[in-house]
């Protein structure tokens, strides 16, 4: 049976983190926290990964809560999401070696829950309590233009993900949907609304290929969703020539609290989630139980229970790449940061 | 201002004096004390109502039979009823009990507040509100609500004791 072991655990926040994001190509973290700062995390040495240091901390810009915090895809940048309504662009000066705040974007009326590059860094996403997501055009001197401001959700919007090679964007909300958005000439709009949860989505995911999403919610399912183009063989209909989402696996019954984060892993396809139960679960697909790709069958092959003793898990995010695709990081209302590797 | 209250004439229950029953064995510091519904609801009990100089215990808003806990798998279950169903104190009533309990109870606690079942008008949404942990948290940055919390939480450590008035 796989397991997780406990690579290392990190403490330096000094109030609950919220989420966790992985350098798209170093062996660094970012964590963000209540105590309105992001830090960076690197091992002390290559060779050695039970050991970590903060490497830098990224304070003084946000005056309240930071809820979320995203590399671009080059690493050079990072975008912090703030209580205070505001997004933050911070840049690294690799020749005095740190990071600077750069830019603040606002127009939000309230918090900021979320913030998302896309696949080519040429455009930021941001959501708010305000029910709104914002689309930004990343041009040249940190420069930020807003490109549109999408308002079809009802409620608060908890998060924001691209598609990891399109310009398709998807975000989750309070109003317990979610939405997909794409442009066509420089117009933004809803091309599909994703209903289902029973109570707020707290988190989304896309699989590498873009094809799949995977969901989280209050209601304490997991739902792995599917696209399907206009004409597809599988006569699921279609509307206005755009692609529709339908649900194809709904994983219910693992965890007893709310899901506040889930992650697919872009190098071997593994579903991790966290709640307010205190439990790490990972899934995979079971291919020997069907290869029916429109109802495939996910099991839960890791449970790690009081992953963070008896607090509630905020966020976990899987390492980006092959390097050390089997790593996984979670935070939680413990202020702590906790690397684990999965071993098979 | 009378006419700008909410509920300008509440009605005022008797307290039913529930007092724990201190027995030996609490006194023995060799055997553990779970925590029960009667402390749970002794931490609540006096919390001050935003409108009234009047507890929560006696508007009736905190019944201790609405109180489960279950001290083994750390869970409490707090259902409180709003004194009248379109009380639009029923969110910061709510915020207080959980501020409250955040403050008090060991961290090991999950603690789900509720409105009690056809209470009020609103009865989902209020719900929702009060244990969706990210909005709590940000609530409790705004420095003015942090304050109005704050006073109302000012009696709470009267556990059931009248409020003096002047």
């Amino acid at each position: 049976m796989p397991r997780l072991e406990l690579l290392a655990t990190l403490e330096g926040h000094q109030d609950r983190v919220w989420q966790a994001s992985w350098h798209p190509t170093k062996t660094i973290l970012a964590t963000c926290s209540g105590d309105k700062t992001v830090r960076l995390w690197a091992p002390i040495s290559p060779t050695n990964p039970t050991e970590w240091q903060c490497v830098e901390t990224l304070e003084g810009a946000h005056k309240r809560t930071i809820r979320s915090v995203a590399w671009s895809p080059t690493g050079n940048e990072l975008a912090t999401a703030s209580f205070d309504a505001t997004t933050g662009i911070w840049e690294h000066d690799a020749r005095e070696n740190n990071w600077e705040c750069v830019a603040t974007l606002e127009g939000h009326e309230n918090e900021i829950k979320s913030v998302s590059w896309s696949a080519t860094g040429a455009l930021l996403a941001t959501c708010s309590r305000d029910k709104s997501v914002w689309i930004w055009e990343v041009e040249s001197d940190n420069d930020f233009e807003c490109l549109s401001v999408l308002q079809e959700h009802t409620q608060d919007v908890k998060m924001v993900a691209w598609h990891p090679k399109l310009e398709i964007l998807a975000s989750a909300s309070y109003d317990d949907t979610i939405k997909i958005w794409k442009e066509d000439e420089d117009d933004w709009y809803c091309v599909d609304t994703l209903s289902g949860h029973q109570s707020t989505v707290w988190s989304i995911d896309f699989d590498a290929t873009g094809d799949h999403l995977v969901s989280a919610s209050d209601d304490q399912t997991i739902r792995i969703w599917k696209m399907y183009k206009p004409n597809n063989p599988q006569g699921i209909p279609t509307h206005n020539g755009e692609a529709t989402w339908k649900t194809i696996c709904t994983l219910s019954g693992y965890h007893d609290r709310c899901i506040y984060s889930v992650s697919w892993s872009k190098v071997n396809n593994y579903i991790a989630s966290v709640s307010g139960d205190n439990t790490i679960r990972i899934f995979a697909k079971d291919t020997e139980a069907t290869t029916d790709e429109d109802s495939p069958i996910f099991k839960n092959i890791i449970t790690e229970k009081d992953a963070h003793g008896v607090y509630d898990i905020n966020g976990v995010s899987w390492f980006p790449n092959e390097r050390h695709g089997d790593w996984l990081a979670t935070v939680g209302d413990d202020g702590i940061v906790r690397i684990w590797r999965v071993i098979e | 201002m009378a006419q700008n209250l909410i509920n300008a004439n509440p009605t005022i229950y008797n307290t039913k004096n529930i007092v724990r029953k201190e027995t030996e064995a609490e006194y023995d510091d060799n055997i553990e004390d779970p925590i029960d519904s009667q402390e749970i609801f002794d931490l609540i009990r006096s919390i001050s109502d935003p409108e009234h100089p009047l507890t929560l215990e006696q508007l009736n808003v905190t019944q201790f039979e609405h109180i489960e806990v279950d001290n083994k798998n750390n869970k409490v279950l707090i259902e409180f009823t709003p004194t009248i169903p379109h009380c639009s104190m029923a969110t910061l009533i709510g915020l207080c009990i959980r501020v409250r309990l955040l403050r008090s109870l060991p961290d090991r606690f999950k603690v789900d507040i509720k409105v009690r079942k056809g209470t009020h008008q609103s009865e989902g949404a209020v719900n929702k509100q009060l244990n969706d942990k990210e909005r709590v948290a940000a609530a409790l940055e705004n420095n003015h609500l942090l304050e109005v919390v704050n006073q109302c939480l000012s009696t709470a450590s009267l556990r059931g004791m009248e409020i003096k008035t002047n």
